[in-house]
């Protein structure tokens, strides 16, 4: 049975011990030579001084640690080395008492632990190739969440510059109608207005330049994200949500929160332009995430024949509606902090935003309310009666 | 003698030197309504030549507002031009400004490109 271990562990290891204490070391020293000459490398550091210079010269499979050294004590030699080469594997090597110590090094950049006296040749072996062999999965596993994580962030980048597109209208309408103002009302002084000043028709003209270079700016804008025209299809809407949650997954990681799918069974296909609306769902979800620190938030699927009176749907909106119609809702309820009173009627206004100091730039219900808009629907956003908000998305079936 | 024109537009600073500049030119009366919701009832009021009408007005858009023009019974010859903020001038004129059917003129056109459209409209529909 040993022997089988033994010819598993042949392949030849590049070790360093830091040890401080010479009766420790030569302990070490011959269960690693004794049992196996595969130790092509065996180099010893008495302080962590000359460790990290051996390590930075050397190229190292495995450390294995003393904690307490001349120049560095406790869990600190660990970080220390572990902060220095985050690749490395390290094995710690404690003292006899200090189990509790040698667990608690695991979560902090440690493969293994051994305890001083407690260990033979053959389990110093085996712990050594496991610890290389762990570290190397949980390396390749790190790589791997972080490309995920790198892959989510360029998606959401990517939805947010669908924003541009309809950002770019509304900074057009919001602009040029002063430019315009301005264009005509020159217009009018330089043919119409006699004014002896010498200097009159040069100010004129320096105006006019300058409006026309700030319209060239905004058709510049308007060029790059031309607002496309809706791609509808005929769409589950819970694909959408699902989608909509999977990019922001990372978000919703961050804190403690539990997300709730109360999804209407076989609810109806409906015409939507499904990254539009999968842009609206993200941009409400993110608002929920962050005004909630813990706690529930549900998202809620559902389709009613709309009243006659249409009283469900706000005064605004109700034009994209008619009596009697089906309608899909899709809310999202958090348990968050709520919008204060004061800012209910702003909260649609592009650029308002409580978050500024945290990164918020004011455009998600802007966005969300104007691609809601030209798919003929409505957006309602209010505080809950007990705690937190909710969103509504209402779509009509055409 | 003069024609007259509508011009339908929220914006009162905008409508009131775009009706400066039109009056001046010595063709044109130039009637102002700011309020969408009012827009029938001025057209009612002026039986304009022609109407030119923003595209984009809070509460209510210009298309509905041409909807309920185009329903009228004593204003459905009267024709339209759409002002927009959102098109580019020579995107504008290489359809001639003919959308979907529609005339659109860029808000910042050049201004004698807006009073040829104008002209041009007129003499189509009252020849
Ligand atoms: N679910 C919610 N609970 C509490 N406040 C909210 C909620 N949703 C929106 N708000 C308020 O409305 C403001 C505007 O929201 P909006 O999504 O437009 O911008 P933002 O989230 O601040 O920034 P971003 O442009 O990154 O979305 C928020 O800053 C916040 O004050
Ligand atoms: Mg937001």
């Amino acid at each position: 049975m040993v022997d089988q271990f033994a010819i598993q562990y042949q392949s030849p290891l590049r070790v360093l011990v830091v040890e401080d204490n010479p009766v420790d070391l030569t302990v070490i020293k011959s269960m690693l030579t004794g049992t196996t000459d595969n130790y092509t490398f065996l180099k010893t550091a008495s302080t962590i001084k000359t460790a990290l210079e051996i390590i930075e010269e050397y190229p190292i499979d495995v450390v294995i640690l003393d904690l307490n050294l001349p120049d560095s004590q406790g869990e600190k030699t660990l970080q220390t080395v572990h902060n220095r080469f985050n690749d490395l594997t390290i094995v710690v090597n404690t003292g006899a008492y200090e189990e509790e110590l040698g667990l608690h090094t695991l979560s902090n950049g440690a493969q293994d632990f051994l305890v001083k006296g407690r260990y033979t040749a053959y389990t110093l072996n085996k712990v050594l190739h496991f610890a290389i062999k762990r570290k190397k999965l949980e390396t390749e596993l790190t790589r791997t969440v972080q490309q995920v994580k790198d892959a989510q962030e360029q998606l959401l980048q990517a939805e947010k510059m669908n924003v541009v597109g309809i950002l770019a209208s509304g900074i057009a309408h919001e602009v040029r109608n002063p430019l315009a103002t301005i264009l005509y009302g020159i217009t009018y002084l330089h043919e119409n207005i006699r004014v002896e000043d010498k200097n009159y028709h040069h100010v004129l003209k320096n105006i006019k330049e300058a409006t026309k270079r700030a319209n060239d700016i905004i058709s510049d804008l308007l060029d790059f994200s031309k607002f496309k025209k809706l791609q509808l299809d005929e769409t589950n809407i819970h694909h959408v949500i699902k989608k909509a949650l999977s990019l922001i997954q990372y978000e919703i990681d961050k804190k403690t929160l539990q997300i709730v799918n109360d999804f209407q069974n076989s609810i109806p296909p409906i015409k939507i332009d499904q990254n539009r609306i999968e842009q609206v769902i993200v941009n409400l979800l993110l608002n929920a995430i962050h005004a909630t620190e813990e706690g529930k938030i549900s998202i809620r699927t559902y389709t009613r024949t709309l009243s006659n009176d249409l009283t469900e749907i706000p005064q605004i909106s109700r034009k994209n509606f008619t009596p009697g119609q089906q309608a899909l809702f899709c809310s999202i309820d958090d348990s968050g902090s709520g919008i204060p009173a004061e800012d209910i009627d702003q909260v649609f206004y592009p650029f308002f935003t409580s978050r500024r100091a945290k990164g918020g730039i004011g455009l998600g219900l802007y966005v969300a309310r104007n691609i809601i808009d030209i798919h003929k629907g409505a957006l309602i956003l209010k505080n809950n009666e007990d705690k937190g908000a909710q969103a509504i998305v209402v779509l009509p079936y055409r | 003698m003069k024609k007259k024109i509508l011009l339908i537009d929220d914006e009162a600073a905008f409508t009131s030197m775009l009706k400066l500049f039109l009056e001046s030119t010595g063709e044109y009366n130039v009637a102002v309504e700011n309020n969408p919701h009012r827009a029938v009832n001025a057209a009612e009021i002026h039986t304009p030549h022609l109407i030119l009408l923003d595209v984009i007005m809070p509460e209510l858009e210009g298309s509905d507002v041409a909807d309920r023009i185009r329903q009228h019974p004593n204003l459905n010859k009267t024709p339209i031009i759409f002002l927009t903020a959102t098109i580019r001038e020579d995107e504008m004129q290489e359809s001639q400004g003919v959308i979907a059917d529609q005339q659109f003129i860029a808000k910042l056109s050049n201004t004698d490109f807006l009073i040829d459209s104008i002209e041009k409209k007129i003499a189509l529909t009252h020849s």
